[in-house]
């Protein structure tokens, strides 16, 4: 079966989705799921190297594939009429106490979603395996599993631990926009479900369903108890206790096909929950427009910047400017080219070439933004989760204190920063909250990620997560920059 | 109780127009914490009887336990947490195992190992002989689970009994005792260090440091914050020895030094430990460094080991 996958042009999206590919020296093929959700189908999961055996040394396969969020992908101008036909695309876990069928309840998920071609099914074991994954020299275990409901496609994570379902924000291509949480009717939740629900927070799950399992074996009474004590739990922590949805089942019963209203039935009920309640990722194009700056050419008519819109619409003549490496230039937009062909506008997903008035092509650097006038404020000081890799990812062998000065490299551009922690000290192989001091200003967007190396070797790997005021760094020397811990140490 | 202080908030106030049985079942669940199938069995057993089924829920936790343990016994438990305790001249450090950080990460498992290690110090108040100033005795996991906990039951028995609770292998993992004379002050820190300094030492790390203060009148507030720090110093940048300033002699490469008093002090890379001593009048004696996980790596010692210092 011939596969549909994009070699060359999987390589050309890597420069554009950067979060999603690990740059190496041998060719990595990886299988987007972009185009039309229903061939792909076929395509999931898949032993790509048994059936190619004539890739050859330079070019690895990759069996797992980290699913971009489709949503925000770059669209040529052959792919417009995709988007329309494209299912929206969601990221969703589990989390839940290991016993209480988390893996049964993904087994279950993709047999009874494999039966319309949706899903391809993945056993028990085979989702147990938890494959350690790579993805920018960090050591990842997570299953991976991907099905499609009618109106959107999912890519299903579980991992084992805190620490990964963290190392998995930090480093995955996308946030978790969903999550479901497994508590068995029998036990209840454990005195653990306190740390998954505070895992949710952590990694900014904004939403939740519940299934509840092994319903098979509890009375009506029971059930009522738990939900009950669990909808208490979610609201403890910040959730909206009562408007969560609840779906009782087992998922034993649809795993082994069992007729049953608890077996298959609860199953579609909960994919129904997850359609309905998890909202998808949505492209913005109404806040004012953002654009990231891959290159910089110069033409006999003036400057171009090419890159992809991030958010919001421009067209010709709206004013904007560029900003980054604490200067900011005022333009306006002359002509937008899309592949060489002029377009009136652009939205987020397209990737343009547009035409800047009054702008001297040494002014720009890769790694500013155009965005419209007055939308982005440059900073130098920035919050955001770090984790420092251990040893055997080739990390740092010593742990850190605040004040660690090093260089930051983050899309396509670096400077040097300086890391201040609350804690007095990172042991590698930990994370925690930093806050990121800059030489020069420049403009990180929510959520971007970024890397820190020592020489060669990346030793720690982030997000930021908001941006702050801009600080005063005394003789433009960060050594010198005092900052102060929020608890007395 | 166990469980029970994480649930009593997490009930809502609906309970009150059920009828009596399911009312007795919330009740149970929320003052015990133990599951809802025993909390239903034990009440069928009773004829509804809160008091009488609760007595039969805590005899029954330890059997169930123990049945759990064995189910889960194979299981790898490769996380879990050191903890630290220390008492005047006594301190014990231990780990204990469990399968994932979530439980790691869990108040009712901390809380355990802190009583783990309380436990120890209190069962061996070995005054170290008057040729050494310090003692220190390894435990292995075995010998561990044998000592009495302060209300008479085994660890081994808590263990078990947590092992319930939380649904988790868990394993005894080594303990270190060390017993110091009068003039020698034992402090220490764990990794993540609690926010507040009251709260029990538990985290990934662990570290016991004795020494030696020739200052006569100094604060102890300050001669306990030294000797934290450096215990944070002996986590942090893991020595293998103190080093004899008359014997050995630093390497050339800073990064390579593992005796304690060359190597770069952890909160102030400009000075190497010694300098740290030497302006606070200290000496240091001996130190005992635990990290989660680490003795699966390095060859398992025979199960009778003791040293002494």
């Amino acid at each position: 079966m011939a596969l549909p996958v994009r070699r060359s042009a999987g390589w050309k999206m890597a420069t554009f989705i950067k979060k999603s590919c690990v740059f190496t020296k041998t060719l990595v093929i990886r299988k987007f799921v972009t185009v039309t959700s229903e061939s792909t189908s076929h395509i999931l999961n898949l032993r790509l190297s048994s059936s190619r055996p004539s890739l050859g040394n330079r070019v690895r396969a990759v069996r797992y594939v980290r699913v971009s969020n489709s949503n925000l992908c770059h669209s040529t101008k052959a792919d417009v009429s995709d988007n329309e036909i494209k299912k929206e695309h969601v990221n969703i876990g589990t989390i839940g106490h290991v016993d209480h069928g988390k893996t049964t309840l993904t087994a279950a998920i993709t047999k009874y979603l494999s039966r319309n071609g949706s899903a391809v099914f993945r056993s028990y074991d085979d989702i147990d395996k938890a494959e350690e994954e790579r993805a920018r020299g960090i050591t990842i275990n997570a299953s991976h599993v991907e099905y499609a409901t009618e109106n959107r496609h999912y890519a299903h994570t579980d991992c084992p631990g805190h620490r990964d379902f963290l190392k998995n924000m930090i480093c995955g291509a996308s946030q978790m926009d969903g999550a479901i949480l497994v508590v068995d009717c029998n036990d209840g939740p454990m005195p653990q479900t306190t740390e998954h629900l505070l895992l949710a927070k952590q990694i900014g799950v904004k939403n939740i369903v519940v299934f509840v399992n092994k319903v098979d074996l509890a009375s009506e009474e029971l059930r009522e108890l738990v939900e009950l004590e669990v909808r208490d739990m979610l609201t403890h922590f910040g959730w909206d206790g009562d408007a969560v949805p609840f779906i009782h089942g087992s998922a034993l019963y649809a795993l082994e096909g069992k007729e049953s209203e608890l077996g298959e039935p609860a199953i579609k009920k909960l994919l129904d929950a997850l359609d309905k309640h998890v909202p998808a990722p949505k492209r913005d194009y109404t806040s004012p427009f953002i654009m990231p700056i891959d290159s910089v050419v110069g033409v006999p008519r003036g400057t171009v910047v090419i890159g992809t819109v991030k958010q919001g619409t421009f067209k010709k003549d709206d004013k904007a400017e560029v900003l980054g490496f604490g200067a900011t230039f005022p333009t306006s937009i002359s002509t937008i080219e899309v592949f060489r062909s002029p377009v009136l506008s652009a939205r987020a997903g397209d990737h343009v070439g547009v035409l800047l008035r009054q702008m001297k092509t040494s002014y720009i650097q890769r790694g500013m933004l155009l965005a419209a006038k007055g939308a982005l404020k440059m900073s130098n000081q920035y919050k955001g989760t770090v984790y420092f890799l251990d040893k055997s990812e080739g990390g740092r062998v010593k742990p850190v204190t605040r004040g660690y000065i090093q260089v930051l490299f983050s899309e396509t551009w670096q400077v040097t920063a300086r890391f201040d922690f609350e804690e007095d000290m990172i042991m590698p192989g930990e994370s925690c909250a930093v806050t990121v001091t800059l030489l020069k200003e420049m403009v990180i967007l929510p959520g971007q990620a970024f890397s820190v190396r020592e020489g060669m070797k990346t030793v720690a790997s982030g997000i930021i997560h908001e941006s702050c005021a801009a600080v005063f760094i005394p003789d433009r020397k960060l050594f010198k920059y005092e900052w102060k811990p929020k608890i007395k140490s | 109780m166990f469980g029970s202080k994480q649930f009593v908030r997490f009930f809502g106030s609906t309970i009150s127009v059920w009828n009596s049985s399911k009312n007795h079942l919330a009740q149970l669940r929320k003052k015990t914490g133990y599951t809802f199938a025993n909390c239903k069995k034990a009440l069928d057993m009773h004829n509804n009887d809160i008091e009488k089924a609760e007595k039969w829920l805590h005899e029954q936790a330890q059997a169930l336990g123990w049945s759990k343990a064995t189910n889960v016994g194979g299981r790898k438990a490769s996380e879990g947490v050191v903890a630290v305790v220390i008492n005047k001249n006594h301190g014990a450090l231990v780990e204990i195992n469990c399968e994932t950080d979530f439980v790691a990460r869990n108040n009712t498992f901390q809380t355990l190992a802190n009583m783990i290690a309380k436990s120890c110090i209190s069962v061996v108040p070995q005054a170290p002989t008057s040729s050494s100033s310090i003692k220190k005795e390894i435990l292995d996991g075995k010998s561990l689970a044998g000592l009495a906990a302060p209300d008479g039951k085994t660890l081994a028995d808590h263990v078990a009994l947590h092992i319930g609770l939380l649904g988790e292998n868990m394993i005894l993992k080594r303990g270190v005792l060390v017993s110091a004379n009068e003039n020698v002050i034992l402090s220490g820190n764990s990794h993540p260090a609690p926010q507040d300094p009251n709260n029990p030492l538990i985290g990934k790390y662990g570290a016991i440091l004795a020494f030696q203060s020739k200052a006569s009148q100094s604060s102890s507030g300050e001669i306990q914050k030294i000797g934290k720090q450096l215990c944070q110093h002996v986590i942090g940048m893991n020595p293998k020895a103190v080093g004899d300033p008359e014997q050995d002699k630093p390497q050339e490469n800073a990064d390579d030094e593992s005796n304690m008093i060359y190597q770069e002090y952890i909160l102030d890379p400009e000075i190497k430990v010694q300098e740290v001593l030497n302006e606070n009048n200290i000496t240091v004696v001996d130190f005992v460094r635990f990290e989660v996980g680490e003795s699966n790596t390095s060859n398992e010692e025979a199960s009778t080991v003791r040293a002494q210092a």
